[in-house]
């Protein structure tokens, strides 16, 4: 108690002498007891109980002093976590004490806990309006407590019975009277804003104020008001104008960029006048915080224009001297300000990617995450390979929490910085993201890449987060479609990923993307089945991966029976044996997918083994393992298309499920022919003939054959008989959206098509892995359009990554993306839910402010617009506000509950005043011409 | 300008010495906002930067010996350093005011406090007084006119 104002000890004993001893046995002991009760958490809630419970009974005293004190203790409770709203009675009754000590003690409880409580603000109506009576000298404290605590609890009644009272005290001759009065009629406006429309020049006129502290008042009410309807406070610019040149408090400056921030979003025009003052006091003040207003006042302001490169250069000069600075805030601004103008065009902060780099390895991690924002627009094909390596490293560098590393970052004043998981997410997504822009345009070399995917796998599997999981699978899966001459590399980078045991149980996401890959790619490996026996060994896989797992291991199969020249007899029949084994164990599954697809499998894998039992060794493998089985997966190549392709053919056209594949004759020759040859065969073909027909809405349609086709071949029909199939075939294909390529089918049809190797493909095949067999056959030049290259400029090491195929013309195309965009929106919007809300309910927003008056023109010329779309907006608006007029409705229901009948001059004077604002639109459209050339005048200056 | 949306002052010790909202939270709020604020504050280092992003808003923080302060703000009207300089003033107020304020000043004297905040903060947090002089001249005068309804009271 070493203070000048705080009362001694003596003091207060004096003072409480006539209270007798309560008081100090009260907040004082109070904080004492609690501070005694110290760490010990029972004991505290034990003081805190019997406070509260002691302040429960002493607040109904009918002593004042004692009232007042337990309300002390218990706003001081409050900040424990206690709501005191069901003392909000005893508080009023506090409030209305004569003595100022009391109605400091009643009004500070009163903004602690009055907040919007109806019931006790209508009774706190009458005590406001005469607290804010001004008769005599002391009352200026008064008032001024009062409009402290009023500029909690406004709500709308409240703010229509007082708002007369705050305009007659901006008369006031004490400026702290009016410029608390400024202050609390921002509150009013907000619940009020009729208020505001009535009073507007009244208001206004406090701008030109001789006291410095009303000005400034005046200004950040003006200014919070733009925040929320900007466009009554066009007309003042030029008056504001002449205050950012006059004026040289920085409070006021910074307060009028943002104000001027706020009016330029809707008048674009202030641009012109505004941006040179704006630069020049960029240039003139040494004030931090000046610069930083400017800069945000420009790039919020919208002065920014794409190719108004001079500016941009300016600011972001500013923006790298606060970057070089030891402040973190200055840093973690500019970076923010950094992203907010690499947004309007990347451009700009093209030049500055070596910053950009530096504040990756900032101390601080906000600042961190931040510069993380700014990759996307700072990367090129030259740095990118530095950048995701300082990133990778970051990830390390949490395991070497050693007293070596303390030295390592100079700056770090020997703190090892911990990395949140938070951040480590964001970074894996910003490399992805920088990665795959521009379809890999920035990727200089395809081998590293795969490497730095390898290990973000590794490392990011203990992050636990599913989704950057699905991120890496699906960046995977890209890369494996739509760079082809990185299949043969990549795909064994996969395979040591997926038997890679830690990435099995922390990131199952990878897998079945993973498996996919393998499966669709198998061609390209050697020893399948040694494949198929590591991949069988895993059981415990989450459903959807078994699903894709399934359907890959009979890939793999297919390939490798059918690539490999020399196939051990005994080994197909093992590793038939081991999937008959899988399939069966999964033919059981809960999961209604895993089950079909495994019995499925299972049947046919066992028909498989049947006919590998009956023939013999030398004559080769089956039919059915080197005919049928491919012919299941190899039909076509898949193509990357369009997000959203598919939907747009489902929904645009019907397929056909009824027409046959064959006509019963066909099926009747085709039965007798192959009877005749193998009767074991065709027996089997027919049955998977019935069952694949049956599977033809399987999800993976781009797998679905044309039955017809493959076993035409196979059985050798006559020559007509094939014609005519083909031809129908053909017609069929055309018919059937699910076929994506118009170019001609004949290149798939080659007797074997893994062994064709499309030399003209213009791929870099990598001659170290030419023992794998490259079955890509090139996109079809036939098909332009569709499939632009990109040239490259150094092609030495780049590989060609495929651009996707859609759909051209069709008019559902914006709607179907928008549709999936608008997904990610709600994704994203509904991720923020637990956010809490700090929009505050205002009444302001969509007010009409033409004033329903008739008295002043000088009025009008204020308000009125001088661009007519301005003035249409505000047609609107009156039309919105006169259909609802909610302000007003609430007004007329509160008096009603005060007085049970309704007070007929209210709504009288409702009507009156909507007929004035139909009278003055008419009015303003004829004022209008006056001011436009007002406006003109100013804007020719 | 700065519409604070609300200010903690939290001790090192993670615990709430003064509180104000400016905007209309539930407690259940209230008690979140606190308890993630005072965990996330206190855990940050020195040498990091006052500003961080939490839930939609920006929330700027400075160290005053033992104590934290701790603003809500707006996060895409406001300026950040303008909050800071904020803090400061209402820190140095209340040094003038305690002659050399620490805690146990706060502590004890918690409606002090809040009467200075709010002539610093008018209204809602949206508009400040800037001027510390006239800060202090305010509650000077209000605590004379106090102790003269006091001493009119011993007098009676």
């Amino acid at each position: 108690m070493t203070s000048l104002y705080a009362p001694s000890a003596d003091d207060v004993m004096r003072r409480l002498r006539p209270f007798g001893l309560f008081f100090e046995k009260s907040l004082k002991d109070l904080i004492k007891a609690i501070r005694s009760a110290g760490e010990n958490p029972e004991e505290l809630q034990l003081v805190l109980n019997k406070a509260l419970s002691e302040s429960r009974e002493e607040v109904g005293s009918p002593d004042l002093n004692l009232k007042a004190n337990a309300v002390v203790k218990l706003t001081y409770l409050e900040m424990y976590g206690f709501d005191m709203s069901w003392a909000n009675f005893h508080v009023l009754e506090v409030m209305s004490s004569s003595k100022l000590q009391h109605k400091r003690v009643g009004y500070l409880a009163a903004s602690q806990s009055f907040y919007k409580d109806s019931d006790v603000l209508m009774l706190a109506t009458n005590l406001l309006k005469k607290d804010l009576k001004y008769d005599g000298s002391n009352d200026i404290l008064k008032m001024g407590v009062t409009l402290s605590g009023l500029s909690t609890m406004v709500t709308t009644p409240l703010a229509s019975d007082i708002c007369d009272d705050l305009f007659s005290m901006l008369g006031s001759s004490k400026p702290y009277i009016r410029k608390k009065a400024v202050a609390a009629l921002f509150k009013v406006f907000l619940q009020y804003p009729e208020a505001l429309r009535d009073n507007f020049d009244k208001f206004v006129s406090k701008l030109e104020d001789e006291d410095l502290s009303v000005v400034s008042a005046t200004v950040s009410v003006i200014c919070e008001l733009s925040k929320k309807n900007p466009l009554p406070f066009i007309a003042l610019s030029p008056l504001l104008y002449e205050m950012l040149l006059t004026v040289d408090n920085n409070w006021i400056i910074i307060r009028l960029l943002k104000l001027f921030t706020n009016l330029s979003q809707v008048e674009p025009k202030l641009r012109v006048k505004i941006l040179p003052k704006v630069l020049e006091l960029m240039e003139v003040t040494s004030a931090t915080s000046v610069i930083y207003e400017s800069i945000n006042c420009i790039v919020k302001g919208q002065m920014l224009e794409e190719d108004d490169f001079d500016t941009a250069s300016s600011c972001l000069q500013e923006l790298n001297k606060f970057c070089n600075s030891t402040d973190p805030n200055l840093r973690y601004i500019s970076v923010v300000l950094f992203y907010k103008i690499g947004k309007i065009n990347a451009e700009f902060i093209n030049e500055f990617n070596t910053l950009v780099i530096r504040l990756l390895k900032d101390v601080d991690i906000s600042i961190r995450s931040r510069a993380l924002e700014l990759l996307e627009g700072a990367t090129n094909d030259e740095n990118i390979t530095s950048i995701v390596q300082i990133l990778i490293k970051q990830f390390i560098d949490k395991d070497m929490v050693s007293a070596t590393n303390l030295f390592r970052q100079p700056g770090s004043g020997g703190v090892e910085i911990e990395i949140p998981l938070s951040y480590k997410l964001k970074m894996v997504s910003t490399i992805l993201k920088i990665c795959s822009m521009k379809s890999y345009a920035n990727i200089p070399d395809f081998d590293w890449y795969i490497a730095v995917l390898s290990d973000l796998c590794v490392l990011s599997q203990d992050l636990n987060s599913s989704n950057l999981g699905h991120e890496l699978a699906d960046e995977i899966r890209n890369i494996m479609v739509k760079v082809p001459s990185m299949r043969p590399k990549f795909i064994s980078a996969i395979i040591t990923l997926v038997v890679n045991k830690d990435i099995c149980q922390q990131m199952p996401m990878i897998l079945r993307e993973g498996f996919w890959c393998i499966g669709e790619f198998s061609a390209l490996l050697q020893d399948g089945n040694h494949l198929i026996k590591e991949f069988v060994k895993q059981k415990r896989l989450p459903p959807d991966v078994q699903q894709v797992l399934a359907q890959a291991l009979l890939k793999i199969f297919s390939n490798w029976c059918n690539t490999s020249g020399d196939i051990i007899y005994a080994e197909v029949k093992d590793t038939l044996k081991e999937l008959v084994k899988f399939y069966e164990g999964f033919s059981t599954s809960p999961s209604f997918e895993v089950q079909e697809r495994s019995v499925e499998f299972l049947e046919f894998c066992r028909l498989c083994e049947e006919s590998l039992d009956q023939q013999e060794e030398e004559e080769g493998l089956p039919l059915l393992l080197t005919e049928v089985l491919p012919s299941f997966f190899d039909a076509y190549d898949l193509n990357p298309i369009v997000l959203g392709t598919q939907k747009k053919l489902q929904s645009s056209f019907t397929l056909d499920l009824e027409t046959p594949f064959m006509t019963e004759e066909e099926i009747e020759a085709l039965l007798a022919e192959a009877a005749g040859k193998n009767e074991e065969n065709s027996g089997l073909i027919s049955d998977i003939d019935s069952r694949l027909d049956s599977d033809e809405d399987d999800s993976l349609t781009s797998y679905m054959q044309p039955l017809a086709r493959e076993l035409g071949s196979e059985v050798k029909m006559s020559a007509e008989e094939r014609e005519y199939s083909e031809a129908k075939r053909k017609q069929e294909r055309m018919d059937n959206p699910f076929y994506l390529e118009t170019g001609e089918p004949e290149i798939i049809k080659n007797a074997s098509p893994l062994l064709d190797f499309d030399d003209d493909a213009k791929l870099s095949v990598v001659k170290s892995f030419s023992e794998l067999h490259l079955p890509y056959t090139g996109p079809k030049d036939s098909d332009e359009t569709k499939k632009k290259r990109k040239k490259k400029k150094n092609s030495r090491s780049k590989a060609q990554v495929l651009t996707e195929e859609g759909l051209p013309d069709l008019p559902r195309d914006a709607e179907l993306t928008k549709e999936s965009h608008d997904r990610i929106d709600n994704a994203i919007s509904t991720e923020n839910s637990n956010a809490i809300n700090l929009r505050m309910q205002s009444k302001l927003e969509n007010f009409d402010f033409s004033p329903p008056s008739l008295t002043s023109d000088g009025q009008s010329e204020n308000i009125s617009e001088h661009q007519p779309e301005l003035e249409k907006l505000r047609a609107k608006f009156a039309t919105n506000s006169r259909m609802d007029d909610p302000p007003e409705e609430e007004v007329v229901v509160v008096s009603k509950k005060k007085n049970p009948s309704p007070n007929p001059s209210q709504s009288l004077s409702r009507a009156r005043k909507k007929r004035r604002a139909t009278l003055k639109l008419k009015l303003m459209k004829r004022a209008k011409r006056v001011t436009a050339f007002s406006h003109k005048m100013f804007f020719a200056l | 300008m700065v519409q604070i949306d609300y200010m903690l002052m939290i001790s090192r010790q993670g615990k709430v010495r003064l509180m104000r909202w400016f905007c209309p939270y539930s407690a259940k709020d209230k008690n979140k906002i606190c308890r993630e604020l005072t965990t996330t504050v206190l855990s940050r280092k020195t040498k990091m930067c006052n500003i961080l992003e939490y839930q939609d808003h920006k929330v700027v923080y400075k160290r005053y010996a033992s104590l934290y302060f701790v603003c809500g703000i707006n996060s895409d009207a406001n300026n950040e350093l303008l909050t800071l300089e904020i803090i400061h003033r209402y820190v140095e107020a209340m040094d003038t005011y305690f002659n050399n304020v620490c805690e146990l000043d706060i502590i004890f004297n918690f409606s002090k406090a809040y009467e200075i905040l709010n002539e610093i903060l008018i209204c809602d947090g949206a508009i400040t007084e800037t001027s510390k002089h006239s800060i202090l001249k305010t509650v000077a005068s209000m605590d004379a006119l106090e102790t003269s309804d006091n001493l009119d009271q011993v007098l009676s």
